[in-house]
């Protein structure tokens, strides 16, 4: 019996240490920018869009898992394996593209950021730089293991999102019954809208971001399984919370057809029906979405370059030592604020560029997470297995043909 | 001196000028001397990998000898491309430092891996961009150069598990010694000898050419343009740079000594002057000189400021107004004063010194008899032009005895 107790004690402490990457990651990917296509998504078509909630949990979890399975067994983030294997030419092309779409993300998180301080009153000119100030010092100077603590507090805040759904008082035998039974016309807007919340919740950002953070953090491969469970385990975590967030709105902005385009317009238009401080509870999450995906997205185009180039870069070292890791951290940021604060900047425009290479990335993506997850020099025995490599090249798929038709419709305004 | 970037991709053919396939990696020995043994080629049908006895020529494109012969990899051998190129570079302790961007391999008088670039040059090579970014930035009135890290610094054996380690850590990384590197690089010919020393930064190039014998010495400032070598020469110490100077023909010290820096120039017109005799060839103007009136705490501190790059100081000279040498005193005996008490007071005021006319030998008697380091070379007034030290005196008799 007492080394029963032992072992379970053992398993609980192991599981514990492992928690982070997995869900941090996949919570990250419902940032500002998520938080609103979601909504609008919702406000759109109701109930009827829950249908894409649990393909796209099971994606993200086989590519997530993919990802931080190569960090774990080679020891080396995704765009080391790329300088390595490809040389410097595809290695900054990478980058290049990287670099971009992150950009995008992170201007987007920030213009969420400033959206959620405009809800409460909070002058953005003044609280934005302050919040984006403080937020780097923050990581600068504080160590792998404190980081992460707070990225789990700032997930943590994503449960206002489910207060906000049961003072919404939905019909919650048609929400989760959308789950499984489709219902409503599939229209090309539909099809839009759906790729949309899938392009939002799969990014190219993801894929590097846990290979690094997995890395960052030093797992072995003895923690190969508890790895895979706390990737499901966050990919369910996160849809989870995308469902209660959609609840909410569907419950409240459509059922009464209100159009909404966006997070904050959907936190004002949820008070009448839910109350006020339903809409309070679902701005403070918009705020803290926004506070974890631009460090989050900026960290992956930091830890990217000094993969790429090879300098130093953790979040245990010092800013002496990472110098040019904290810089590409800080310029992202810096640029983030200053966009989001010029008066009458067109975010339609960055959300269409950044959702296209998004989609343009993802399957070249996928076709190096392939490559390397079958590669026996890099993975040993822990190569992809079968149903691996057909649901990651099936993802390749849906994925390239969901951001085609995306970009389409942005285009044509489906 | 050549890049693997620019190596890579290249056509190899036939001594008939039949293509044979491209160039795409070379194999080498992990070894202190990583000698480069054979080229991988790529053909149509596969590759092949030719011992690089069997490469005739190197141009636009790689020529083999008649009759070439291929061969197998052996248990040494690594690869430039999968072992070197593109990896991780971490010092001693495991920290990252920097990725290989780019190999330079030496190809005389054997071809030999000379080490890595490390520098935006490296990558920019790749990119064919090299010549552009050179321009980009000398239109900013800078210049880029490589950051060539020596083989030297690099553990060979740790290359073969997968690991470009240094054997130092990464504040440390020292290089390689001047004087080892010059020693190193006296094997090379003059061309590919420029070709290095263009990779280092310019205060490392001045010692390393200063630590070159003096034969490498004139070919080099012969072959390289004169404002780089007044570049050259301004940086390293004036009496070596002198005696460099003075290997190479009037005409062209005289294109030389005009581009020279301020300071450097007119220390080494007044050393080229004393230079007609034997002690004036040897003398320099690095000494420490001050007022009798100075006390000793303000010589101290004057010191502290004014010396920290200089060359070993031994001995405090001390001149009046005149000019004149009144005395001098050593380290020791300036230690031991108390602040405020002026030089005249402690000084040695006879002062052993030596003139211009003075034979070495019996400067070097000189040395001997009352164990000092360096010696005042003075005039008739007793006017200090100069100091000659024992290493540089001692060097001289040595070469004049070979």
């Amino acid at each position: 019996m007492r080394t029963l107790f032992h072992q379970w004690k053992h398993r609980i402490l192991i599981a514990l240490a492992i928690v982070g990457p997995g869900l941090i990651t996949a919570v990250a990917d419902n940032d500002a920018a998520g938080v609103s296509t979601y909504s609008m998504a919702a406000a759109t078509f109701g109930y009827q869009i829950f249908i894409v909630l649990i393909p796209m949990t099971i994606l993200l979890a086989i590519t997530q898992e993919i990802g931080a399975r190569i960090a774990i067994v080679a020891e080396k983030g995704l765009a080391d394996l790329i300088r390595e294997r490809y040389g410097v030419r595809i290695a900054l092309v990478m980058y290049g593209l990287l670099f971009f779409v992150n950009l995008a993300v992170v201007i987007m998180d920030v213009a969420g950021l400033k959206a959620a301080l405009s809800l409460f009153g909070l002058n953005p000119t003044v609280f934005l730089p302050a919040i984006i100030v403080g937020l780097y010092l923050f990581v600068v100077l504080s160590s792998y293991s404190i980081v992460e603590r707070f990225f789990l507090v700032l997930v943590a805040f994503y449960g206002t999102y489910i207060i906000s759904a049961f003072m919404a008082k939905p019909d919650w035998a048609t929400a989760t019954s959308s789950l499984i039974i489709p219902h409503g016309q599939i229209t090309p807007r539909f099809l839009y809208v759906s790729i949309a919340v899938l392009g939002t919740t799969i990014t190219a950002w993801g894929q590097f971001f846990i290979n690094s953070y997995v890395k960052d953090k030093h797992l072995t491969t003895e923690h190969l399984k508890y790895n895979r469970a706390e990737i499901y385990l966050g990919a369910i975590v996160t849809d989870t919370l995308t469902f209660f967030m959609m609840v909410a709105v569907a419950a409240t902005i459509f059922a009464n057809k209100i159009i909404v385009t966006d997070a904050a317009q959907a936190a004002i238009a949820i008070r009448p029906f839910a109350g006020n401080f339903a809409g309070i509870l679902f701005g403070v999450g918009l705020l803290f979405a926004g506070m974890l995906g631009c460090v989050i997205v900026a960290l992956t185009t930091a830890y990217a370059f000094s993969e790429f180039f090879g300098y130093s870069g953790s979040l245990d070292e010092t800013f002496r030592k990472s110098k040019l890791f904290y810089t590409t951290l800080l310029i992202q940021l810096v640029i983030g604020t200053i966009v989001a604060l010029m008066p009458n900047v067109s975010l339609f425009a960055i959300t269409l560029a950044a959702n296209f290479v998004n989609g343009a990335i993802l399957p070249i993506i996928f076709y190096f997470l392939y490559e390397f997850a079958n590669n026996e020099a890099i993975m040993g025995t822990h190569t992809n297995n079968k149903v691996q490599n057909w649901l990651l090249a099936g993802s390749a798929v849906v994925i390239i043909f969901a951001s085609l038709l995306g970009l389409l419709g942005q285009i044509f305004g489906w | 001196m050549l890049y693997f970037a620019e190596l890579a991709g290249k056509y190899v053919t036939s001594s008939d000028g039949k293509i044979i396939g491209r160039l795409t990696d070379f194999a080498f020995l992990a070894t202190d001397q990583p000698l480069v043994t054979k080229l991988r080629i790529d053909t149509r049908v596969g590759h092949i990998l030719v011992p690089i006895s069997n490469m005739k020529s190197i141009n636009g494109t790689i020529t083999l000898t008649p009759g070439f012969e291929t061969s197998g990899v052996s248990d040494n051998e690594l690869s430039v491309k999968i072992h070197l190129l593109d990896q991780q570079i971490i010092d001693i302790k495991g920290n990252k430092v920097v990725r290989v961007n780019d190999v330079v391999i030496q190809d005389k008088p054997y071809f030999v891996i000379a080490g890595v670039d490390v520098g935006v040059l490296g990558i920019a090579r790749w990119l064919k961009l090299e010549q552009a970014l050179n321009r980009l930035v000398s239109g900013f009135g800078t210049s880029l150069r490589s950051d060539f890290l020596p083989w030297e610094n690099i553990q060979p054996l740790e290359l073969s598990r997968g690991k470009v380690q240094l054997k130092h850590e990464e504040g440390k990384l020292t290089k390689l010694a001047p004087e080892d590197l010059a020693d190193h690089l006296e094997r090379l010919s003059v061309k590919n000898l420029t070709k290095i020393l263009d990779l280092l930064p310019n205060e490392y190039e001045a010692e390393v050419i200063q630590n070159l014998n003096v034969s490498r010495q004139r070919e080099l400032l012969r072959s390289i343009l004169p404002k780089h070598a007044a570049g050259i020469l301004s940086l390293i110490d004036p009496d070596e740079a002198v005696d460099i100077l003075l290997t190479l023909s009037e005409r062209r010290r005289n294109l030389i000594t005009p581009l020279l820096t301020e300071d450097a120039k007119k220390q080494i017109d007044y050393l080229l002057n004393l230079s007609t005799t034997d002690i004036g060839n040897l003398a320099t103007t690095d000494y420490f000189s001050a007022e009798p009136e100075e006390t000793a705490m303000s010589v101290r501190r004057r010191m502290k400021r004014d010396t920290t790059l200089a060359t070993p100081l031994t001995y405090v000279f001390v001149i009046n107004k005149k000019k004149e040498l009144v005395g001098v005193c050593n380290l020791h005996e300036l230690l031991l004063q108390d602040a405020d008490v002026p030089m005249y007071k402690f000084m040695i005021p006879n002062v052993v010194a030596v003139y211009l006319t003075t034979p070495p030998e019996i400067a070097m008697k000189k040395m001997v008899k009352y164990k000092i380091y360096s010696l005042p070379i003075i005039n008739d007034k007793r006017q200090l032009l100069g100091i000659v030290t024992i290493d540089d005196l001692v060097e001289s008799m040595q070469e004049k005895r070979t």
